[in-house]
């Protein structure tokens, strides 16, 4: 919870109503007012007492939030300064600087025993502290940010507790929630994402990489040879063209000289051997690529199986793929293009400049001169040049959106007769397009212009020197021609050490991303030393559960039931009311927030995965067919089992005749492309792969939810089948289905308000009644009951 | 005229239901209502003799217009009613609403952006607000910057929270240029 600043303990100290410092069992700064605008007020609380600090007149003239580390070179100040406001300052205050004055603070004392109850209010990104005292008057205590939300619940449930007097738990884990780098002392950007992107950029991400290239050292050390020997071989080609043939064998000097076969024959040599070298090093970068954007997505897709259903929901799916795809394939030109080339052109510019010099030092500082020209262009105009290509492309997919948008609504156009709409709404967005690429065009076809001219430019001078040298006799022609030819090669590699910078950036973010996924730790993890148990019983507790995804947005608030080995519970409620939720929790899912769930005795977390996932079922409304055979999508939980074992599964499932219809019969492939399946088709084939499944706890998530009348009562059957001698949970909303549970539970907004038999909560005339008579309502009046 | 308007009015005249009469909406008019602002800060209604001891307002439109068709509810989210427009309220009661208003939808408003860092799929923005100088770090892509309107960017922090740019056009060309990147 760490420690109250030291100027607020001193205010604690001098106020005589005030309690000690040490009294304090949890505490949180607020920092929003009502009227809008930023404000520090401390809500404390101790075992007798709710206490406010505030000071309502001084307000925040700054405020920084979760993850702020935008730190440039010329910022460091303002680095240690975050870092400390983050932090507390070696003594432990908040620096004074931030308040509009200095503060006055003022405390008030609630006393418990006069508050009923604390809650939250949720507002837009924000949060209401309300008391309500026990004449039931209501009061605003503070207000706060989405930031302080987390921190906000738990002063309410530490209230709570104090409130039913129950002994407060130490509470560790939410030190652990509270990350910071341990290294530069930064708040990680995301508290589930321990990963501090300054630390991570200057040590690992690089070692990590090259670390995956390791297993391609041999390629890559024969790609850099055979590069380096094309560089080699093509470095020597001016040599020979310029002042080998026209001053030694044309001018009839030297060793070459009037030998203008030999020479031409040499320039075709090493011609070919550039060549030669040039399609070995291709061959062998093309290998490599393949190889290694299938490791990196290989790595990461291995690495997603592990995570979490929680990381799923987090992240859309299309975020995922596009990481698993996009990502690989940029480090994949990291390792076949980047580095490579890097060496190369290195050794490149490196080779040139120093023959230029040796041949003529002042020739080469000459060249130079278009050297800055072009720098300043490239800095000033690829910026802007970046900025136009990204409007283009935030247009195209608004553009596309509205095609994929329409194409897919078509029906709904038609019926509304919107076609003209749709036109204008299309061309608007293509004329937005249109004028982005004729910017972005624009700016293209002057930027590169410009850039060749400049470049030429650098042999112009050449030519107007170095022929002024020629014709005083100070310089041959061949040595000139030499140099011009080296000059243009040397453009090349420096527009690419140019670029290189951003490129390096592109290329650490997409590792990055990359390793967050291999990295990321499971919310929900198996103990080390997790119990395996080969047969179970079937016997479920749970204990006075809590569990919210997100804080002061609890799902479920202390459940409790208790279903014992081959009993069938029904939990009935309306939608939103938390049983899905329920059973993802007993299936471990997801892990509680408080209390306990037991399976025969032993808390779920401590159970192996595997004992979970081999003794517990599901069959949820939300079916899913893998692509595949038929036979394999209901052998998929058991893959070796016999073919007449998936045949029973199918025909307990009612699935049998189905398939027998179909002209593949078991063969038939499904999924994605393959045959498609009706509602109840796969609703039946997820039975049988149940069935074959053989659990001792089965879940019904509403399994028969989305069908028709009779598909329903038949699934009913095949449900009843498998139900026989396993602890079952069963959740619908069709309560007919539930009427031979042997208890049923009633959930409404996370809480359980009945339990009992049908007859029981029938007689209790209560929630469940109510239910029932809506239910047989419904069905006189659709004309079923 | 679109065909459906034509048949929604003919049904009108042949005395069918009217939209608003099958909305079944209950409005509330200075008349019917009486809002008062409680001592612990809270908003508190009676309707028709019914006391909501506290209510909270949410706007049908928080983005196009604060001022019309805002829905009275419960903590428990059911609704007491809507005030159709805060322009049929007297001036006074009319400024309690909207404080209430403003309670909820609290964003601060930049009006300079100082400085936008993007690293690592993070963009650290630096930006005057009208509630003091804000440091903050956005995620980038999945519509965490985005234009709710022509001009007015909504911008959410890694916690949710949220700024406001009221109108792009009316940011400088450097700031602009800063801005259009995390879009």
């Amino acid at each position: 919870m760490g420690t109250i600043p030291n100027d607020i303990c001193e205010v604690l100290k001098q106020n005589e109503q005030a309690p000690a410092p040490e009294e304090i069992k949890y505490w949180l700064r607020c920092d929003r007012t009502l009227k809008g605008g930023f404000q520090h007020t401390y809500v404390l609380l101790t075992e007798k007492e709710l206490v406010l600090v505030h000071d309502p007149l001084t307000m925040l003239t700054e405020t920084t939030f979760t993850g702020y580390t935008a730190v440039t070179n010329k910022d460091k100040w303002s680095k240690r300064f975050i870092t400390r406001w983050n932090k507390g300052s070696k003594h432990n205050t908040v620096q004074k600087s931030i308040y509009s004055r200095d503060p006055d603070w003022k405390v008030e004392c609630l006393a418990a025993e006069q508050i009923e109850n604390v809650f939250i209010v949720n507002l837009v990104a924000a949060g209401l502290l309300v008391v309500k005292d026990l004449n039931g008057e209501e009061r605003t205590l503070a207000a706060f940010s989405n930031s302080q939300m987390k921190k906000a619940t738990r002063l309410v449930s530490q209230f709570e507790k104090l409130k039913r007097l129950e002994a407060s738990k130490e509470e560790r884990d939410e030190e652990k929630g509270a990350g910071t780098c341990p290294t530069c002392g930064m708040l990680y950007p995301q508290q589930e994402r321990k990963v501090c992107p300054k630390c991570m950029k200057k040590h690992a991400i690089f070692s990590r990489l090259l670390g995956l290239a390791g297993k391609y050292r041999v390629s890559i050390v024969f790609i850099v040879l055979f590069m380096l020997l094309n560089a080699g071989t093509g470095l020597a080609i001016p040599y020979l063209q310029g002042t080998v043939l026209f001053d030694q064998a044309l001018g009839g000097t030297g060793p070459f000289a009037g030998q203008i076969a030999l020479v031409i024959g040499l320039i075709i040599l090493f011609r070919t051997l550039s060549l030669v070298f040039g399609v070995l090093f291709g061959m062998i970068n093309a290998r490599l690529g393949a190889n290694v954007a299938f490791d990196l997505k290989s790595g990461v897709f291995t690495a997603m199986q592990r995570l979490s259903l929680s990381f799923f929901q987090k992240k859309q799916t299309g975020q995922l793929m596009t990481r698993v795809n996009n990502d690989a394939t940029e480090l994949q030109f990291f390792f076949v293009d980047g580095i490579s080339y890097f060496i190369v052109n290195a050794m490149n510019i490196v080779g040139i400049v120093i023959i230029l010099l040796l041949m003529d030092w002042k020739l080469t500082l000459l060249c130079f001169i278009p050297m800055p020209f072009v720098m300043i262009i490239i800095r000033q105009a690829f910026p802007k040049l970046w900025r136009l290509s990204w409007r283009r492309h935030r247009r195209v997919a608004v553009m596309n959106a509205i095609i994929s948008d329409t194409t897919r609504g078509t029906r709904v156009v038609k019926a509304f007769g919107k076609e003209r709409q749709e036109m204008d709404r299309f061309q608007h967005s293509n004329m937005a397009f249109a004028g982005a690429e004729q910017n972005f065009n624009k700016m293209n076809s002057t930027v590169f212009p410009i850039l060749t001219m400049l470049t030429q430019f650098g042999g112009l001078i050449i030519w107007a020197f170095g022929g002024a040298k020629v014709m005083q006799g100070e310089l041959t022609f061949g040595v000139l021609m030499t140099f011009i030819n080296y000059i243009f090669m040397l453009y090349g590699p420096i527009q690419f050490m140019n670029n290189i910078a951003g490129w390096w950036s592109y290329c650490m973010s997409a590792a990055q991303r990359i390793f967050e996924i291999q990295d990321a730790v499971p919310d929900v993890s198996e103990k080390k030393d997790a119990i395996h148990l080969e047969v179970i019983r079937g016997e479920i507790e749970v204990d006075d559960i809590s569990f919210g995804y997100e804080p002061n947005k609890m799902i479920l608030k202390q459940v409790t039931m208790h279903a014992r080995p081959g009993q069938m519970i029904g939990v009935v409620g309306h939608s939103g009311a938390g049983k899905s939720t329920l059973v993802n929790l007993i299936s471990r899912l997801y892990d509680v927030n408080e209390g306990e769930i037991r399976i025969d005795g032993h808390d779920v977390r401590d159970l192996s995965f595997d004992t979970l996932r081999s003794h517990i079922g599901i069959v949820s409304q939300e079916t899913y067919v893998f692509m595949g055979t038929i036979a394999e999508n209901i052998a998929y939980a058991n893959p070796d089992c016999t073919l007449a074992d998936i045949v029973h599964a199918a025909k307990i499932a009612k699935a049998h005749d189905f398939i027998e219809k179909l002209p593949d019969g078991y063969d038939t492939i499904v999924g994605t492309g393959g045959h498609s399946l009706s509602g109840g088709e796969k609703q039946r084939l997820s039975i049988a792969r149940a069935i074959l499944h053989n659990p001792s706890i089965l879940i019904l998530d509403e399994a028969t939810a989305s069908l028709d009348t009779e598909t329903e009562l038949q699934i009913q059957e095949a449900l009843e089948m498998l139900i026989q001698g396993r602890t079952t949970i069963a959740i619908a909303h069709r309560l007919s289905t539930l009427r031979n549970a042997d208890y049923l539970i009633v959930m409404d907004k996370g809480k359980v308000m009945e339990a009992g038999t049908h007859d029981e909560l029938m007689h209790l005339e209560g929630m469940y009644y109510e239910l029932v008579q809506k239910h047989d309502k419904a069905l006189q009046m659709r004309g079923v009951g | 005229m679109p065909h459906d308007e034509t048949v929604q009015r003919e049904g009108a005249a042949n005395g069918t239901v009217s939209l608003a009469e099958a909305a079944k909406i209950k409005y509330l008019t200075p008349h019917n209502a009486r809002f008062v602002r409680t001592k612990g800060n809270m908003l508190s209604v009676t309707v028709e003799n019914k006391a909501y001891p506290s209510v909270y307002l949410h706007c049908s439109f928080p983005h196009s217009n604060r001022n019309q068709y805002i829905s009275v509810r419960t903590l428990e989210n059911e609704e007491v009613g809507m005030i159709e427009s805060l322009d049929d309220f007297p001036a006074e009661l009319a400024e309690l609403l909207k404080e209430q208003i403003a309670i909820r939808y609290f964003a601060p408003v930049i009006s300079k952006v100082l400085a936008i860092k993007e690293e690592f799929g993070y963009a650290y923005w630096e930006a005057e607000t009208q509630a003091g100088r804000c440091r903050f770090t956005v995620r980038n892509g999945g519509g965490n910057v985005k234009l709710v309107s022509d001009q007015k960017l909504l911008i959410q922090d890694v916690d949710g929270n949220r700024f406001l740019i009221e109108r792009l056009d009316q940011l400088s060309e450097k700031e602009y240029r800063m801005v259009e990147m995390c879009l």
